[in-house]
């Protein structure tokens, strides 16, 4: 039986050897049909991965898309995998198809020619997207993406905190150091290189470094001058954090279960509306709220690849192309779902469309919207960081 | 039979070899930070929690063995013994914890504490928390091990004789029988040491992190995008084998000059007079054990059901009018995603490996020398570390096309499941008294006819059994089935292992909660078919 399927699976995918054509959905839907679609994408939280399932049942309606969540813990995990199949030889019949991918990863995958394209913004819904309003759906942490990843989601850096415990206000580094040392044992960040730490070792360097626009090329020769700043304020902080700076949790999902068990009054995300979620979901006491730095908040997008090897690309982009649907950013923008801020224009969305789209309710836990982004640094900072952060804080 | 275990286990270490030998990624792990640390953690770990489970197995079988706790030893062992080393270690996160179940329990009426103190217990530096974990699964499974030697030693004879001379029965057993014992399960007990320094399943959970283990090092480089680092796993995983392979000779070195002071003070011919302390002191060791080993269980069953987990409540409040069948939907997805595929790897592993076992078996049935060395063969992939020869058997199954696929995750899974069924059915099988298969001949029946209704009748329960066990061993495996499966096939053991690696506690306890759940139900069924099979007959054994 083994054999039998397999047989069947390399049949089916040789005869879809040629060029899919993005703007003819039905012509991709009847190529697609059938098809599995191996989905690599972080696997790490409850809600995120009930929403993907969702997606799953309704592009199995649709199209009859088998459409597979594998969960990794870093997509970089996906990259390897890619990267060792080139190394085989095996440059077609991938075992990824589509990827939920960033930064870094995107860089590095870009960089070896590992990705298919450009298609991002020939899918029939990609007209959709506010391309011109936010900046950030065609920039990957400075690098263009040049239509090799479709965005399908924003972000924007957020702290979330127990009112109950934290009365004073935070509105920069050094409140937020401040506090911690009046409060020992009650803050902590997820260890770099998981990707809310990287992300907040981001932040408190863009908070304080005086030139941002630094951050914008890649780091030199003056790395060590410009992350000074950063190294002291962590040193300072480590020693009254957390089990005083020597563990930290593996993740921002680990970090909201030691906030809701009491173990912590802080949290962090790139969603916004994370803790809202979290307490409609009963994950989470009530009392959470969120800031953004407002002067300087950290914020992105997240984003859509295919391998150049995959095995399954109708499928992917139909799946693609169903994930910035409407419906589907409808439903993902819900934070009784997901909560994760839309990527589409609401200038090119119909009336009806529209008004569910305000009508999703937003609790009360939503961060304010800050007052000026910050894209993300080169993606060269965020290796310089964990590599440096590693090497320091290994004892 | 041997051929599908030791070929890939050969090949994956020529590959290793192959591919690690590159002086240059040597440099960069040797210059990674940490390291140092990070191999003296997992050595410190492997050989302190082989040490004293030991210990304690010799202990725990000493006492029950010469008391009243002969059958119940085995039958509370078997839960920690079948669940596998995740859960364990998942489930033991979550009960040690500041903010776990233990403290729970004593909070706020014994501690006073509102809140969680900042006390930093799992994970600690010194591996305190991982021994634990290690010692909980490795001593029950000596304990099997050190039972089934029993058969090969005429204990009863030298306790007889130490017991006329004036020993204490516990004094007697652990002088004479204990030692004897031991001779007969050092490759299992080498097998326990490699494990100890070498798995990720208990490291991931409990280990440490700035650095972790070696092993985990090794499991983060090679999931790592950048080909350089790629390197320095294959070369940091010869590294491993090397520090095994020191660990093994240092361990059964300082064994044997243990074994020389042991015998030099048995031989003083002291007599303990009043062997009570000793017995209450074992009883209470093993019972905090198995009570903590089971509170694990429990608290996976919790976490998993809980939404949030507020400290200091022990029962997960159900919470805005959340009812049961609320959390069993929240639950129910996650687990039903990988169940399907946990069971038919799991389940295709037992009827495999007990088919390639069975003709083997027959062959060897009167003949101990060969059964000793099919066994000790097939015994040989369970003493490389997983992560050195299982890169090779992915490069090899790559070639076959077998990558990603369900035979190949299911071939590698038979690798680590013979060796076990083995040791049950061959044994077994030579156990059956040669003349009923005599009588069944010269009765006119064939050759076929005898071995289906004589032979297989008689073996039934251990096949059973066998079954079972290649079951549990299938769940239970992690690092074959995320190698082999290419990522492709998500298991109840990868699902735990990622959820766990990146700190969610809840979603790694749900799949540990199938993990725990479906090598207990195995056993469960496999004791319900046996007795009822035989419930008119006596004289079969049972």
């Amino acid at each position: 039986m083994f054999a039998a399927t397999l047989l069947a699976c390399l049949f089916s995918h040789s005869i879809a050897a040629s060029e899919p054509d993005l703007r003819d959905e039905p012509e991709l839907a009847r190529q697609a049909a059938g098809q599995t679609v191996y989905f690599n994408a972080w696997g790490g939280d409850f809600a995120i991965n009930r929403y993907i399932d969702w997606v799953a049942g309704e592009v199995e309606k649709r199209y009859d898309i088998r459409l597979v969540h594998v969960k990794v813990t870093d997509i970089a995990e996906a990259v390897s995998r890619i990267r060792a199949e080139y190394v085989a030889g095996r440059e077609q019949n991938g075992s990824v198809d589509l990827m939920w991918i960033n930064g870094e990863n995107f860089a590095a995958m870009q960089h070896a020619n590992l990705l298919w394209g450009p298609w991002a913004e020939e899918l029939p819904n990609s007209r959709l997207i506010d391309w011109q309003g936010n900046p950030t759906t065609r920039i990957d942490a400075t690098l263009p993406t040049g239509g090799y990843e479709l965005p399908w989601g924003t972000a924007t850096f957020t702290l979330f905190y127990d009112r109950e415990f934290v009365s004073t206000r935070v509105r920069n580094p050094d409140d937020l150091l401040c506090w911690i040392e009046a409060h020992p044992g009650r803050f902590t960040y997820p260890q770099p290189p998981a990707f809310l730490g990287t992300a907040f070792l981001k932040q408190l360097l863009i908070l304080l470094t005086e030139d941002t626009a630094r951050l914008q090329e890649a780091p030199g020769d003056d790395f060590q001058t410009l992350s000074a700043p950063l190294w002291a304020w962590l040193d300072r902080a480590h020693a009254s954090m957390w089990r005083t700076g020597r563990l930290f949790p593996r993740s921002g999902p680990a970090q909201r279960e030691l906030l809701a068990a009491g173990e912590l009054d802080w949290m962090m995300s790139y969603n916004p509306a994370e803790a809202s979620r979290a307490i409609r979901q009963g994950l989470l006491q009530d009392t959470v709220a969120g800031m953004v730095f407002s002067n300087a908040a950290l914020s992105n997008s997240h984003f859509l690849a295919i391998p150049a090897n995959a095995s399954a690309k109708e499928g992917a982009l139909l799946v693609a192309n169903f994930l910035i649907s409407p419906l589907a950013q409808i439903q993902k923008a819900d934070e009784a779902r997901w909560g994760d801020p839309s990527v589409l224009d609401p200038n090119l969305l119909t009336a009806e469309q529209l008004s569910v789209f305000e009508r999703l309710h937003q609790g009360g836990a939503t961060a304010p919207l800050p007052k000026r982004r910050v894209p993300e640094p080169h993606p060269g900072w965020s290796a310089a960081l964990e590599r440096a952060w590693l090497a320091r804080y290994t004892r | 039979m041997l051929t599908v275990s030791l070929m890939p286990a050969l090949a994956g270490l020529v590959a290793a070899l192959v591919l690690g030998l590159d002086g240059g990624a040597l440099q960069r792990v040797l210059a990674t930070p940490g390291v140092g640390l990070s191999i003296g953690t997992s050595l410190w770990t492997g050989i302190a929690a082989t040490v004293l489970s030991l210990l304690i197995a010799h202990f725990a079988v000493a006492a029950a063995f010469t008391g009243r706790w002969r059958t119940r030893l085995t039958a509370l062992s078997l839960p920690l013994l079948t669940i596998p080393h995740l859960a364990i270690g998942i489930g033991l996160a979550l009960v040690i914890a500041p903010s776990g179940l233990l403290m729970r329990l004593l909070s706020p009426g014994a501690t006073g504490l509102e809140r969680p103190p900042d006390w930093l217990l799992v994970q600690d530096p010194l591996g305190l928390s991982m021994i634990g974990g290690l010692v909980l699964k490795e001593s029950c499974f000596l304990i099997l091990i050190l039972s089934v030697a029993l058969a090969q030693v005429p204990a009863t004879r030298l306790l007889q004789q130490a017991r006329t001379l004036g020993y204490g029965p516990l004094q007697a057993w652990l002088s004479v029988v204990a030692p004897a014992l031991q001779r007969q399960i050092r490759v299992p007990l080498a097998a326990v040491l490699v494990f100890g320094i070498s798995n990720v399943e208990m490291a991931i959970p409990l280990g440490p992190d700035l650095p972790p283990t070696f092993s985990v090092l090794l499991w983060r480089w090679f999931t790592d995008p950048d080909a350089m680092i790629h390197a320095q796993a294959y070369t940091g995983s010869l590294l491993l084998l090397l520090i095994n392979v020191l660990a093994l000779v240092g361990f059964f070195t300082a064994g044997g000059a243990f074994r020389f002071f042991w015998r030099r003070e048995s031989e003083r011919g002291q007599r303990r007079r009043c062997e009570a302390p000793q017995r209450i002191g074992i009883g209470v060791g093993l019972t905090v054990g198995w009570v903590i080993g089971t509170l694990a269980i429990v608290a996976l069953f919790l976490r998993a059901a809980a939404g949030a987990w507020p400290f200091p409540s022990v029962l997960p409040a159900l919470q805005h009018g959340e009812t049961l069948r609320d959390v069993l939907q929240s639950i129910l997805p996650v687990a039903r995603s990988v169940a399907g595929s946990t069971l038919l790897l799991a389940t295709g592993t037992a009827f495999v490996t007990t088919l390639l076992i069975l003709p083997a078996a027959e062959k060897a049935a009167h003949d101990t020398r060969l059964r000793g060395n099919i066994g000790a063969l097939l015994f040989l992939p369970l003493l490389v570390p997983q992560m050195t020869f299982l890169f090779g058997v992915q490069v090899l199954l790559t070639r076959m096309g077998l990558d990603g696929t369900y035979a190949g995750v299911l071939w590698s899974h038979a690798i680590f499941a013979l060796p076990y069924v083995w040791g049950i059915v061959a044994s077994a099988r030579s156990a059956i008294d040669p003349r009923y298969d005599a009588v069944s001949r010269t009765l006119g029946a064939s050759t076929l006819k005898t071995y289906l209704q004589v032979s297989v009748p008689l073996l039934a329960r251990t096949l059973l059994l066998a079954i079972a066990l290649a079951f549990a061993v299938s769940v239970a495996l992690y690092l074959p089935t995320l190698f082999v499966g290419a990522g492709r096939i998500a298991t109840a053991a990868t699902e735990a292992a990622a959820a766990s690696g990146s700190g969610s506690s809840r979603l790694a306890a749900v799949h540990a909660m199938l993990l725990a759940a479906a090598p207990l139900a195995a056993f469960a069924l496999a004791y319900g078919i046996a007795a009822t099979l035989f419930r008119s007959r006596t004289g079969v054994p049972r």
